[in-house]
């Protein structure tokens, strides 16, 4: 039956940090916390990959360091490309700790980017924009529009740049879609900022177009599902996409076979 | 004169201060490595050919691989302090490992890291032992020595990052986009950062 | 209400007899019948044969469940019957059947999706209200949550189901198919330790197991493990070690394959799963499909679920694997809603996906 929650224990060395990381997210395979980094005034993101009770100790600790080894990898390759990603600044697959000094699992620190990821900068635009929309004319409207549209080409040619270093991501949502800036605050509606790709959970090394598409297809679908009023500007990301990146034009002719597809679109609904 | 010994307590590893010390025109160096060679454990530091250091914040990095993997009984090497020495390496080869980036015969700009992995190892025991040991100039260990000491050639060599921009190159201003000098720099940094957290991979 | 529940998708025939009290309260099991057609050691099945089996004894079974359930054909409210997924010509031997019995007794025919009920039966056997769905089977590998008048897909095998994945490998090692392949897999696994590398085939909430089977069967090939001779000479090693110390390096037996083979797929599953969990922000887990009858499965689930501080449900052998009060139960959810399938519509169709479902009978 249900039992109460707890995260498991922080795995070696950051047992002993202080203060103690904090917690942001958990996620199906992975914990996310706040803690500095090897710099005590400059704030790092610590992901850990927890061990799986569930598995076989041996296909667990197989495929925990094979999957953060694989983030890692992408992950700085991107930071040597210049392409804008959190860099590596420590890892460890080998996994200490956890109970009786066993297998604890794997970590990632990762350079701490500040600023709002973009799904929480479209949810307030959007709530903004459908409260106002009534009182505003053609031009008002064209005006307002006029920032998302500028963020999507940014975030096209983010993804361009992506690809075009041989990375593709395996999970574009505006989740993991960043605007670093430092001025951003709750009530602000302002979308600046340098876009910033995160969690490369399910990245992999790859230059197929079908690879390419699928990552731009599940961010469509994915802006159809959160952004409604935003997703008619996807063609926009589109734009950017194809500047960014030569390649683009046989990308985007599979993304129209991906979308036919749809595998997972019910014939009715 | 004495040495500018800077302790440094690096984040996450409490138990283990770390004394580190950045010195130009070294002159006995081949003295000092035959110490090391000889296994003289008086002599036990990590002796770092200082060009091939590019920031305060690469040497951290390494240092903090190295603490960890001691802490972990992970070591590839005898000790912590030779730990140290690979752990600047992307590669995983030893031998390899000294001949880039350990000191020489004709060492000139040295950085030397000691461990506090005994409660023996203090800051006074260590300064007074350097003072005593090292024939130098001390000066601070930050990223304005060290600007004067890398070989950014040789660091990028070594790292497999030729490809990259280097820093205080001649940069067209004409272009907006061009990056600035700082960001060459920071992008060749992190790059290095990532190599060494992958090292053994 | 009474609803009669006709199945017939896979090489089970099965009928169930579910009783709806008017004042609302429970819904009580009448009967649930079934009859397995087992092909020999080392054989699949044959839809034509499954057909077969189905037609000879689909009479019989009614007739069974109708008198075990004490009812005569004036307290029938309708006819439930598995629509799809599955073989085509087992399917049409139960359909045909079932609308036979619609025009003999002059009442109306429920379609239902296999699936569904499964995910249906789940529910109302644990009393899970919201859970993700984890469904697993000869035919099918999905992972489904329920979202705005459907169940909704979230991942799903890319190629054969775990279930197929088992039962040819089952045949690869002459394990017999009586009961089914899969709970003999399983004991053979009890007596496995020595853990063989697989393929891990996921791909974000889907997954692969052909090339996890490719791999284990040339394996077993490689061992020499395959056949009739080597299974009983298998056999007779694997007992000896169970008398005495395993050899961890030793060259693996039958049951350590199984036991790989398992620890894998079942992993995969679970890993899933739980993506899915993640996703929906639920906590609660539903396992359905003859493959959810496995105790590993179920056990491993169980403790990705507790990491989670959520909870596993899982029904036993008389409803996860197919039956026909199951079909009953989805189809009387929809019957009560309204929903009738009209006699020209009453086709069965091989391919019929779960979110296809408009369910209407959920808020």
């Amino acid at each position: 039956m249900a039992t109460e929650y707890k995260p498991p224990a922080l795995p070696s060395p950051f047992s002993n940090t202080k203060p103690p990381p904090i917690l942001l997210t958990q996620g199906a395979e992975a914990h996310l916390y706040k803690t500095v980094s090897i710099n005590p005034a400059i704030p790092a993101a610590l992901k850990i990959r927890p061990s799986k009770p569930y598995r076989h100790p041996i296909l667990d600790r197989k495929l925990t360091r094979q999957r953060i080894i694989q983030e890692a990898r992408c992950m700085i390759k991107l930071v040597r490309e210049g392409v804008k990603v959190p860099a590596v600044l420590a890892m460890d697959w080998e996994g200490q700790g956890g109970d009786e000094g066993g297998w604890g699992g794997a970590w990632l620190m990762m350079e701490w980017i500040e600023g709002p990821v973009v799904r929480v900068v479209l949810e307030k635009w959007e709530a903004w924009f459908k409260a106002n929309r009534g009182t505003m004319d053609e031009a008002q409207i064209t005006a307002a529009e006029a920032p998302v549209r500028a963020l999507l080409r940014r975030i096209g040619a983010a993804i361009a740049a992506l690809h075009k270093a041989g990375v593709v991501h395996g999970d574009l949502t505006t989740s993991n879609l960043m605007l670093r800036t430092s001025e951003w605050d709750q009530e602000d509606r302002a979308i600046e900022g340098e876009v910033v790709i995160i969690d490369f959970g399910l990245a992999s090394q790859s230059v197929q177009d079908e690879d390419r598409a699928v990552d731009l297809y599940v961010l469509e679908r994915a802006m159809g599902s959160t952004h409604p009023l935003s997703e008619p500007f996807f063609e926009e990301l589109l734009v950017g996409y194809r500047e960014g990146n030569k390649g683009a034009i046989s990308t985007i002719r599979r993304l129209e076979d991906v979308r036919l597809r749809g595998r997972k679109r019910s014939m009715l609904g | 004169m004495t040495p500018q010994l800077e302790t440094i307590n690096i984040p996450h590893l409490p138990n283990a201060p770390v004394h580190v010390a950045l010195y130009r025109n070294v002159e006995n160096s081949a003295s000092l490595r035959q110490q090391l060679l000889a296994g003289n454990a008086d002599f036990e530091y990590a002796l770092i050919d200082a060009s091939m250091v590019l920031s305060r914040q690469h040497a951290i990095a390494a240092i903090f691989r190295a603490v960890n993997d001691y802490s972990n009984n992970r070591l590839k090497s005898h000790n912590v302090h030779s730990e140290i020495v690979i752990s600047f390496s992307p590669a995983t080869n030893i031998t390899e490992s000294f001949r880039k980036f350990g000191i020489t015969d004709s060492t000139k700009d040295l950085l030397v890291v000691k461990v506090s992995v005994s409660s023996e190892i203090t800051h006074d025991s260590v300064a007074a032992h350097l003072e005593s040991s090292v024939v130098a100039t001390s000066v601070p260990f930050d990223d304005q020595s060290l600007s004067e000491i890398s070989d950014i050639t040789k660091i990028k060599k070594a790292y497999k990052l030729g490809a990259l921009p280097s820093p205080g190159t001649k940069i067209d201003r004409a272009q907006t986009k061009a990056p600035t000098d700082d960001d060459v720099k920071r992008r060749l940094e992190l790059s290095i950062l990532g190599a060494i957290a992958l090292r053994g991979s | 209400m009474i609803a009669i529940g006709m199945e017939g998708s896979a090489n089970k025939v099965a009928i169930g007899i579910m009783s709806y009290p008017e004042d609302g309260s429970a819904p009580q099991i009448l009967a649930n019948v079934r009859h397995t057609y087992n092909s020999p050691p080392g054989e699949g099945f044959l839809p034509k044969d499954v057909a077969r089996h189905h037609r000879t004894w689909v009479v019989k079974m009614v007739k069974d469940a109708m008198k075990e359930a004490r009812i005569r054909v004036k307290d029938v409210s309708c006819i439930c019957f598995t629509q799809g997924p599955g073989m085509g010509a087992p399917l049409q031997s139960v359909v045909m059947a079932a609308r036979m019995m619609s025009l003999l007794w002059g009442k109306p025919l429920v379609g239902v999706n296999h699936c569904v009920g499964h995910i249906e039966m789940g529910r109302l056997i644990t009393g899970a209200e919201n859970p993700v769905v984890l469904y697993v089977s000869g035919g099918n590998t999905q992972v489904i949550a329920y979202s705005s008048k459907r169940y909704r897909i979230f991942g799903e095998t890319l190629d054969i189901a775990v279930g197929n994945c088992l039962d040819r490998f089952a045949r690869t090692l002459y394990i017999p198919n009586d009961p089914f392949p899969g709970y003999n897999i399983e004991q053979l696994a009890k007596k496995g330790r020595r853990l063989v590398e697989l393929p891990y085939i996921v791909k974000g909430m889907d997954c692969s197991f052909s090339g996890i089977l490719a791999a284990v069967d040339t394996l077993a090939v490689s061992l020499g493990l395959n056949g009739e001779e080597q299974a009983r000479l298998d056999d007779e090693r694997i007992d000896q070690e169970q008398q005495g110390e395993q050899d961890p390096d030793a060259k693996p037996t039958r049951a350590d394959l199984c036991f790989s083979l398992q620890e894998t797929v079942y992993a995969m599953l679970v890993e899933i799963t739980e993506r899915a969990m993640a996703h929906v922000g639920s906590k609660q887990v539903l396992i359905v499909g003859g493959v959810g009858s496995n105790e590993r499965l179920q056990e491993m689930m169980g403790i990705m679920a507790r990491d989670r501080g959520g909870s596993v449900f899982a029904t036993d052998e008389r409803y996860c694997i197919d039956n026909g009060v199951m079909i009953a139960q989805a189809g009387m959810m929809a019957f009560k809603t309204g929903f009738t399938t009209p006699l020209k519509e009453s086709t069965c169709t091989q391919r019929f996906r779960t979110d296809e479902v408009f369910v209407d009978w959920r808020d």
